[in-house]
């Protein structure tokens, strides 16, 4: 099928989501939640993109193309509000992401900088048990990536989303650390995690 | 959630085991808390990993207030609100001491928030136990331990003949198994044009052909008994009163589509709710109209009654399909739809409990019948309910396209006491706020979405002189950033903050608010996050001066 995206035409293959085409055309729009190596979660909103004809703006990450179909990474409402939902992501931290995490990469191409939200952050809680795994929950985003790659990836189900609203989080196991958990230490929650939440220690010089 | 904990789920459910979700919920009612044993137990009960299990015990309301000896719960839904804007819930946390989600240090007593139990006819409403007491001086009763049992509301039909409050004898699901095949029943259905009556107002036809044609090894049918909306005891009527009928409605559906097991997902709040069901499931058996073979048809059915665990969200499918398997009920991205991609993966059909109760009049009556009972209008007639601020609250059954009026006023008798109606909000906290000066609009999709409203799921709460707009914004919003599922960015941050604005001492900066609106609407996951600011947007268009605006 044909698709247009950004005035350039391109040909996928049926089940194309829009973020794969515009991708493969060689454009980008931003994401938090996304990771390729997972399936679609479609929870950060941030990669709204225009649709010629839909209501509104629609996630890029799960939609899947239709033939013909005419793509704008560019669009006003999309971006604007793309815009908005970083700003949001930002004022849950009780303090800015490091500049080279995900999260500060896509704040800086939207241009979003101090949030102006006041109102509560996330609490402060770590859990520095584990000899090569540690977590900040209070910089957690709820995207799931972690969990996605423990359970997709890995298989190990050591990690969970928790709580709900505003509160949500994730955790390890019984909520008792990763040392109490199912974590095999494969690193893949590490890895993925674009605000480092999660972030990959190590006990001994090496 | 990932694909990979749903397979575990749907492999274990082929053993029979319990969910996670009803282990957990099992261990509340038994020793009033859930511990890291518990949490152990469920696990091993259901197969699903400890951390999932963690995660869904951090989920749902129940689950997470401690229980003392005796467990108060205070209905903080919207018809309790406009009755008394929050004097019960006040009155009985001073008495006892205590907050809502706390237990008193010897473990005698303990308080916990619900939304909401369904007797709006009769507010402000509290459960004590498993009694629930409603009206004049139940504050007084609660303190004083002599709570007593509300009485139910009263239900009629305007039509001339009742086609949803007429008790359910399964004669639609007989008609159809000798005159219908399945395909010929989908079509009825389809040519009926019935629209979903949970509010998002999907043809039910489309969703059946969906399902029908979407390969799977098994298909389900699921009735979505999850009646969240505040105000609203529709669904409530319709499984404690009328049970059969909705079930035969899922019969049917499982017939036109080809699945054989049904599920039906009530709530926690209507403890009358999954006994009546359950009741009702046993009694179609014994008639012969659910199990194997029905009357010697050559198609089988069987039901399983479910309850939930207090979360508002589950009402919305991708998540309702969660908290059947057991999991945290969070939204899921759709495609896949569920027609599609389903309960346990496969394809499944939900549909809200009174959707499925219109089907059996269509299966004996014919499609041409059923638009009659609303001319000119969407077709099939409407369950609506009026809280207590109205003369003669209660269920009634009435036809599209009648004025607003005529059923506030008519009907329910206008406000009593001689008040003034204010504003009425239709169908549930996702919906616009209806200014009385508008009363002359049509109850129906269309003429209500013009003015930023809806048909939702039929719930009625009017508003008097004595509520503040602005008092009703912020319970509006702190109902809508508790009942967040968290999973979308937009709705986990964006409800708290928007409920923020409104418990500040500053003014709300009308820029920023609609700013967030915005984003909120445009880019949240599922109508939860996209339909609050609906009333928002309402209470901006009529009534700017109460709201504190800078």
């Amino acid at each position: 099928m044909l698709v247009t995206i950004d005035g350039h035409e391109l040909e996928v293959e049926p089940e194309t989501t829009l973020l794969s085409a515009i991708r493969a055309a060689g454009g980008n729009v931003p994401t938090l939640c996304f990771d390729e190596r997972q399936a679609a979660f479609g929870a950060c909103r941030v990669c709204l993109v225009g649709v010629e004809g839909a209501r509104g703006p629609l996630p890029a990450c799960t939609t899947p193309c239709r033939d013909g179909m005419v793509i704008d990474t560019h669009d006003e409402t999309s971006r604007r509000v793309a815009t908005a939902i970083v700003e949001l992501v930002l004022s849950e931290l009780p303090e800015p992401p490091a500049p080279h995490t995900e999260l500060a990469e896509v704040a800086r191409s939207l241009n979003v900088g101090v949030p102006r939200w006041p109102g509560a952050t996330h609490a402060v809680a770590h859990d520095t048990r584990h000899p090569y795994l540690a977590f900040q929950h209070e910089l957690c985003i709820s995207c799931g990536r972690c969990v996605r790659a423990c359970d997709e990836v890995q298989g190990a189900f050591a990690l969970t989303a928790t709580g709900r609203g505003f509160t949500a989080n994730i955790t390890a196991g019984l909520d008792a650390g990763f040392r109490d958990s199912t974590c095999v230490s494969c690193g893949a929650c590490a890895d993925t995690c674009p605000t480092d939440a999660i972030t990959e220690i190590t006990l001994l010089p090496l | 959630m990932s694909r990979n904990l749903v397979e575990l789920v749907r492999r274990t459910h082929a053993d029979n085991a319990p969910t996670a979700l009803e282990v957990l919920k099992a261990a509340v009612a038994d020793h009033g808390e859930i511990t890291d044993e518990d949490r152990r137990a469920a696990a091993a009960a259901s197969g699903l990993p400890e951390a999932a299990v963690y995660g869904v015990s951090s989920f749902y309301d129940d689950l997470l207030a401690p229980r003392g000896a005796r467990h108060v719960r205070v209905c903080t839904g919207t018809a309790c609100f406009a009755t008394d804007g929050g004097a019960l819930v006040d009155g009985v946390k001073a008495a006892f001491g205590l907050e809502l989600g706390e237990r008193s240090e010897d473990g005698s007593v303990s308080l916990a928030e619900t939304v909401c139990l369904g007797f709006c006819h009769s507010s402000p409403a509290v459960r004590d136990g498993e009694l629930v007491d409603a009206g004049v001086g139940v504050i007084e009763r609660v303190l004083a331990g002599s709570v007593q049992e509300a009485a139910e509301p009263e239900w009629s039909s305007v039509l001339e003949e009742g086609v949803l409050i007429r008790p359910g004898d399964w004669s639609g699901l007989e008609r159809a198994l000798g005159a219908h095949t399945p395909e010929s029943l989908l079509d009825e259905v389809k040519q009926a044009n019935v629209r979903g009556r949970g509010g998002a107002g999907f043809p039910a036809g489309d969703k059946w052909a969906f399902a029908r044609a979407s390969p799977g090894e098994a298909r389900f049918i699921v009735a979505n008994g999850d009646e969240g909306d505040p105000g609203s005891y529709i669904d409530k009527y319709l499984m404690e009163r009328n049970p059969a009928l909705v079930l035969e409605g899922m019969a049917l559906a499982g017939y036109a589509v080809g699945a054989e097991h049904g599920f039906i997902l009530t709530r926690s709040e209507y403890p009358r709710s999954k006994p009546a069901l359950e009741q009702a499931v046993r009694d179609a058996h014994d008639a012969g109209m659910l199990g194997e073979d029905i009357q010697g048809s050559g198609f089988s059915f069987d039901i399983t009654v479910l309850e939930g665990a207090g979360s508002y969200v589950v009402g919305e499918e991708t998540a309702l399909l969660a908290c059947v398997e057991g999991l945290r009920g969070t939204v899921s991205a759709r495609p896949p739809f569920p027609a599609v991609r389903g309960l346990y993966g496969l394809p499944t059909v939900v549909n809200n409990t009174e959707t499925l109760a219109n089907i059996p009049f269509i299966a004996r009556e014919g499609a041409a019948a059923y638009a009659a009972l609303s001319p000119g209008a969407t077709p099939g007639s409407k369950l609506v309910c009026f809280n207590e601020l109205f003369a003669r609250p209660g269920v009634y059954e009435v036809s599209f396209g009648t004025s607003m009026r005529e059923l506030c006023e008519e009907l329910a008798g206008g406000m009593r006491d001689g008040r003034e109606l204010k504003a009425l909000q239709i169908g549930g906290p996702l919906a616009g706020i209806l200014p009385a000066s508008q009363l002359d609009v049509a109850f129906d999709f269309a003429p209500l979405a013009a003015l930023g409203c809806m048909v939702g799921h039929g719930g009625i709460v009017g508003f008097d002189d004595r509520t503040n707009m602005r008092d009703l914004a912020r319970h509006l919003l702190r109902f809508g950033a508790h009942e967040s599922c968290g999973k979308c960015f937009p709705c986990r941050i964006g409800l708290r903050r928007a409920h923020e604005m409104f418990t500040a001492d500053v003014p709300v900066d009308r820029a920023r608010f609609e700013e967030l609106l915005e984003a909120l609407e445009v880019g949240s996951l599922c109508a939860h996050g996209g339909g609050l600011p609906a009333p928002m947007r309402s209470l901006l268009a009529h009534f700017p001066d109460e709201l504190g605006l800078a």
